[in-house]
């Protein structure tokens, strides 16, 4: 267990850019997103969610996965193989980690996504613990604890003017070691101020509808008319999909020019008619209703039914960026019983 | 005295029950206090679900699209800045007027659920209202005063038209404009324009480089009415699906020209923005060039006007330069 006063933190920042990729979350007119640490960074360590979620460094919002080109011989390039760099990420939320383990579920299953395995063990992930969590975070609804991140490889904690690390991955331990010279041994004191943290962010987390039973529950529903009424405010656009961490659908789409070309793998999202359009013409999920009604069974139906367990991780971006308050929350507390 | 929000309800409830109308757009509350989205109503009893709070800024009108087609007549709550979103629809020939019954709600200016936040960090807000020019927020330490006017939406601090402009029953008496609107309209445009080239290229690139390519602008917008958008056909495909900044510009910047001249400002594109993209500065711009060359125009305020970059005057500045 290590710490580091708040105000030493450009020096860790520093140490660490020097060994490896560093991103945190920093602001930029305003917009606090995940971003590459250089110097005078305006990092921000208390927004509790950057814009677009930490997925983006392991299934990047538009990547290369191919290219090629023909003359005589027809040349591949297999960029996925060689996808990722060394990378550390600092200040994910324990939301965010927790959704890392249901992406791994998808890409990592068979077949192996090696562009997203690669990627994910580039990266080494130092979460930041929740001192204080939004009135719109519903973690507790899955059982995520605000204070603590077990799939990362470092926890940090904030207790007031230190940051305290602890390990919790051989990953995390070299990580740690590196940066000896910047940190400073914590004491049983640290690990008591640690607990008392998570237990008070614990604490200050609003009440959370509970999930349970909502898989079950929704087996029955695909024709119920809920999802009548439920869609109506939907203006179809993708702010759900791309801000939301477990979201992971994508397009492969072509980009020829002359006798080469690329391949790129992007986001798509579940709100857009264009998502299940086929080529003759004919579209299963014809209007707003099918895609509303698919992205909330996804997340709360299907996904648990294959993997064992909800894609839902309570970040709250889509409570507070959805332009017409239409969210996850709203069907838990709707299906599943009020708090 | 019947409150505002009650007032919504008996007239909607009442259309609901004459057989007026077989649906209602107003708003009602949710989870959160900063939250009052469009309801859709269709039976009188739930019409006690309406509400007129700080909030209630969400324009109801695009939705006619949706609906319009399922109903004899749709009555819809209009603010002024709604009801110019109705001229918009009626103008590009989209909704027929005697589909729709316009209640008109005049607005005295909606709040701005950041600078509520921002105000008290730290603390918990439970609800907000307005008593005249005073907001009431009920926090977790006791109720605040604050001045509404210092709390208002950015749009709301310059609005010209805050009554409706075309309506058939108005909920309550009208209101005045509010002083200096004029004055701040062109503010932030002033600001963008006073930056050198460089540096304005700069800052549009940082404003774009975070569109998510989400489309809410465009989806929210009653000015963006085209029955298929050319960003949504596969064939052509007019801007890669990779999220790629030369498309995404070509994409914001085809959306701002459609909607020049046809903009009526009501924000809600920069309100809808995930990623806080300062639209209006754009739509604004585009309003204020209108103006200058064209001569003051304001959309959305008679369906039967000619909109300047619709129609063709002798005494238009040249649009081809021959030189």
């Amino acid at each position: 267990m290590k710490k580091i006063a708040k105000t030493k933190l450009v020096e860790l920042w520093r140490q660490l850019a020097s060994e490896t990729g560093l991103y945190l979350p920093i602001a930029s007119d305003g917009v606090v997103n995940f971003a590459r640490w250089q110097e005078g960074a305006e990092v921000d360590l208390e927004a509790l969610n950057t814009l677009l979620p930490a997925k983006k460094f392991f299934f990047p919002q538009t990547e290369t996965v191919l290219k090629y080109s023909f003359s005589d011989d027809l040349v591949l390039e297999d960029c996925a193989g060689k996808a990722g760099e060394a990378l550390c990420l600092f200040g994910a939320r324990p939301c965010e980690v927790a959704s890392f383990s249901m992406l791994d579920r998808v890409f990592l299953g068979e077949p192996v996504d090696e562009a997203y395995r690669r990627r994910r063990e580039l990266t080494t992930v130092i979460a930041l613990g929740c001192n204080d969590p939004d009135e719109t975070c519903f973690c507790g609804s899955f059982d995520i604890d605000p204070g603590k991140a077990p799939g990362a490889d470092v926890l940090a904690t904030d207790t007031g003017d230190e940051l305290v690390l602890v390990a919790q991955s051989a990953k995390g331990e070299e990580l740690l070691s590196l940066l000896n010279g910047v940190l400073e041994e914590a004491t049983s004191g640290d690990e008591n101020k640690v607990k008392d943290a998570q237990e008070k962010a614990k604490a200050k987390l609003p009440p959370a509808p509970p999930a349970g039973g909502l898989m079950e529950k929704l087996d029955g529903m695909f024709e119920d008319s809920y999802w009548d009424l439920l869609y109506q405010r939907c203006i179809a656009c993708g702010t759900c999909t791309y801000i939301c961490p477990t979201c992971h659908c994508f397009d492969i789409q072509e980009y020829p020019t002359g006798s080469r070309g690329e391949r790129i793998r992007c986001w798509d999202s579940c709100m857009y008619a264009d998502f299940t359009q086929m080529a003759g013409g004919h579209n299963p999920r014809p209007t707003q209703k099918e895609r509303v009604r698919q992205r909330f069974m996804h997340k709360l139906n299907y996904f648990p039914r294959q993997h064992g367990e909800y894609a839902c991780v309570g970040c709250g971006r889509c409570v507070r960026k959805c332009p017409v308050n239409l969210d996850i929350l709203e069907v838990i507390k709707d299906l599943g019983g009020a708090v | 005295m019947m409150g505002q929000s009650e007032k919504l309800q008996k007239i909607a409830a009442e259309a609901l029950e004459q057989g007026q109308v077989t649906m209602v757009l107003g708003w009602c509350k949710k989870d959160f206090w900063w939250q009052a989205p469009v309801a859709f109503i269709t039976d009188p009893a739930s019409a006690a679900r309406l509400v007129w709070d700080p909030f209630t800024v969400y324009n109801p009108v695009k939705y006619l699209l949706d609906n319009h087609h399922c109903h004899e007549k749709i009555g819809v709550f209009v603010k002024g800045c709604d009801s110019r979103a109705v001229n918009r629809l009626l103008q590009d020939r989209r909704l027929e007027r005697e589909k729709v019954v316009l209640f008109g709600v005049p607005c005295d200016g909606k709040t701005d659920a950041a600078k509520i936040k921002a105000a008290f960090p730290g603390r918990k807000i439970s609800a907000v209202s307005r008593v005249d020019e005073k907001l009431l927020v009920d926090t977790d330490s006791g109720t605040e005063t604050l001045p509404a006017a210092g709390y208002l939406l950015d749009k709301c601090q310059t609005c010209r038209h805050p009554n409706p402009v075309v309506y058939d029953v108005l909920a309550w008496e009208k209101v005045e404009p509010r002083p200096g609107v004029d004055d701040a309209r062109f503010v932030r445009v002033a600001a963008v324009e006073q930056k050198e080239l460089e540096e304005r290229y700069a800052y549009w690139l940082r404003q774009f480089d975070r569109c998510l390519r989400c489309f809410a602008c465009r989806n929210v917008c009653a000015a963006c009415n085209c029955r298929t958008c050319i960003f949504d056909q596969a064939e052509p495909r007019w801007i890669g699906k990779a999220s790629d900044l030369a498309d995404t510009l070509n994409y914001q910047i085809i959306r701002a020209f459609h909607v020049a001249g046809r903009c009526f400002e009501c924000g809600e594109c920069e309100r809808v923005c995930p990623a806080d993209i300062p639209l209006q500065e754009l739509n604004r711009k585009l309003i204020k060039d209108i103006n200058e060359y064209f001569g003051e125009y304001e959309a959305g305020l008679d369906p039967n006007d000619k909109p300047p970059l619709g129609t063709y005057r002798g005494e238009d500045p040249a649009g081809f330069d021959e030189s």
